[in-house]
């Protein structure tokens, strides 16, 4: 009784209880990125791959017959508007917007192409990935941090605690990975203790698999340290997942996977699917709790050092909106929000603030007292605030100030009205007292 | 509620690591031990569970094209002018991806494809390369050819 108590707690704790998903948002973005990778560059060239003039092979194993035929007779525009999918898609999965949505549409124009022609992305890589990309498509959870869906909920989403089962499936899936690669190296044909496959690798021609490294004319003469080479990487693949299973020896073992991974893209013209993907899967193993305890830190690093102060209009549900939604972006609380309206003396804050120039426009203080007003207070925002930093540069482009100024008057001008309160008709509409508290 | 999810997930985490490692044995383990082929999975999963580089011969194989002129001057043609899709830091072409094209099931649509990627060759010769033994005659290959793409024949 005790024992089968003790494997439910088990389970509980390995699938079933609820911890931040903060890894997950931060795994979305390298997914992402290894699939954007993988497929984009197969659009460059659409009458070679995909259009009807393109030389095609399929994957008789993985697809049933009656769907690479359906495929097969897609016409022009069908494909075209499966690479728009896909790009759409991928972005939106990448921002995180409608993450389980995108991912699916995502995974179902990966599979299209992976039908329609196999030549160039289909791998045996790819189909790790998209194992992947199923997990990813059965939960929210990568929605929940660093993503527009956050933004939506205006909530930074750090906090957010989901079932643990999908990280703790990734997880398995890579140890898995590993150790049945170095299985079938010694087993089901595998030659890697009966032959010398490294000596042999190392001798390919120069179109071969191996890349070009300095040491590789000599290794090509050294049968025996080959031999222990290859030994060593079936040693690497059966102990290092093992690291990380042990807390105590997962900052090792993560360390250890990278550098594997990164040998063996730096000898090998192997997909960088690995080289993208696992690596992050690796990642995985870090206690979430821990990830988040390190932004906290961050957070109260910050606290100490002084914050950035926002003063912004609480009457003006756009506004508070607005700033929820900054909040949500401002993942190191470099800034703290504050209602000018329930500033006893504003003055206090800095000397130059009067309620009118408050009320004109949204304030920054740095915690060097510079003053910022406006779309120069959101310019200096896109520099402190990770989720901003992308449109930074857009904002500091020549021209932009002038620009971005008009349309910060525009908006602020009109702000009673952006709210979505139906009530508001004309541009007098204030918030009751409760809701200018978003916290 | 949370009783009804923890099923769930419970019943879906058993069931994805049954799949997971049958997928992963089926063609090298189980179906040997079953005397039959035994059904894959469509649509996830690789065909024989996760193989890479599991085993490496001496031996290597690979494709080659010719293009032959009006005047019967064959030319080597540059695997990466055949297939001239770019890869995000590794190369296809040295993953032999061009040794596709050797099965005889895809030599129409290949022909096909050269000829339009390649109008100013007459016609193009498919030849499968190897080396019989990379470590102990490195210098050594042998040719056979795989098929021919003649010019289709004109019109009266």
């Amino acid at each position: 009784m005790k024992r089968a108590n003790q494997l439910v707690l088990w389970w509980h704790h390995a699938f079933l209880e609820k911890r931040p998903s903060v890894s997950m948002g931060l795994f979305r973005l390298a997914a992402a990125f290894t699939v954007g990778c993988h497929m984009i560059p197969s659009f460059f060239h659409m009458q070679d791959n995909y259009l009807p003039t393109a030389f095609k092979t399929k994957n008789f194993f993985f697809f049933p017959m009656p769907i690479l035929e359906l495929v097969e007779h897609s016409p022009a525009w069908v494909i075209w508007s499966f690479m728009w999918l896909f790009l759409g898609s991928l972005a939106a999965f990448a921002a995180g917007l409608y993450s389980q949505i995108s991912c699916i549409l995502l995974m179902l124009s990966c599979y299209y192409f992976y039908a329609l022609n196999n030549l160039h992305i289909g791998t045996l890589s790819f189909d790790i990935l998209l194992v992947t990309m199923f997990l990813l498509c059965l939960t929210a959870s990568h929605g929940d941090f660093l993503s527009l869906d956050s933004l939506r909920r205006g909530k930074d989403g750090l906090h957010k605690r989901r079932p643990y089962a999908i990280q703790r499936l990734l997880q398995l899936q890579l140890a898995w990975t590993f150790w049945y690669t170095a299985l079938s190296k010694v087993t089901a044909g595998g030659n890697w203790i009966t032959g010398n496959p490294y000596l042999a690798l190392m001798n390919y021609p120069p179109m071969g698999v191996v890349r070009d490294f300095p040491l590789k004319a000599w290794l090509a003469q050294q049968s025996g340290l080959c031999y222990a080479i290859g030994l060593s990487v079936l040693t690497m693949e059966t102990l290092i997942p093992l690291l990380w299973f042990i807390p105590r020896t997962r900052p090792a073992g993560i360390a250890i996977g990278i550098v594997f991974q990164l040998l063996l893209w730096a000898t090998l013209h192997v997909p960088t699917i690995f080289l993208f993907l696992f690596p992050p899967m690796m990642l995985l193993f870090i206690r979430p709790e821990a990830i988040v305890r390190w932004f906290e830190a961050r957070q109260a690093a910050q606290a100490q050092r002084g914050r950035a102060v926002l003063l912004y209009d609480g009457q003006c549900g756009f506004c508070v909106a607005s700033v929820k939604r900054l909040r949500a972006m401002d993942l190191f609380g470099w800034v703290d929000p504050l209602d000018f309206r329930a500033q006893p003396d504003l003055t206090a804050l800095h000397p130059a603030l009067t309620p009118e120039r408050c009320r004109s426009e949204m304030i920054l203080i740095e915690p060097d007292g510079k003053i910022w007003g406006g779309f120069q207070a959101f310019q200096r925002l896109s520099r402190r605030l990770p989720l901003l930093a992308g449109a930074a540069p857009l904002m500091h482009l020549p021209g932009a100030g002038s620009v971005g100024d008009r349309v910060y008057r525009w908006v602020a001008a009109h702000r009673m009205l952006l709210h979505r309160t139906p009530a508001c008709s004309a541009n007098q509409c204030g918030l009751p007292p409760s809701s200018n508290s978003w916290s | 509620m949370l009783v009804r999810r923890s099923v769930q997930i419970t019943w879906f985490v058993i069931l994805w690591m049954l799949i997971f490692h049958y997928e992963t044995l089926r063609a090298n383990y189980l179906t040997p031990l079953a005397g039959r082929p035994l059904p894959k999975l469509a649509l996830l999963f690789p065909p024989a569970g996760w193989i890479m580089f599991f085993q490496v011969d001496r031996a290597y194989g690979f494709a080659e094209v010719q293009g032959v002129r009006a005047n019967g001057e064959p030319v080597r043609l540059d695997p990466h002018a055949i297939f001239e899709t770019p890869a995000v830091g590794y190369d296809n072409i040295h993953r032999n991806v061009l040794v596709a094209v050797l099965s005889k099931g895809y030599a129409p649509s290949f022909c096909r494809f050269l000829k339009r990627k390649f109008p100013e060759y007459e016609r193009f010769t498919v030849l499968y390369g190897v080396y019989p033994d990379v470590v102990a005659a490195p210098d050594q290959t042998r040719y056979a050819v795989a098929y021919r793409c003649e010019p289709e024949p004109r019109g009266p």
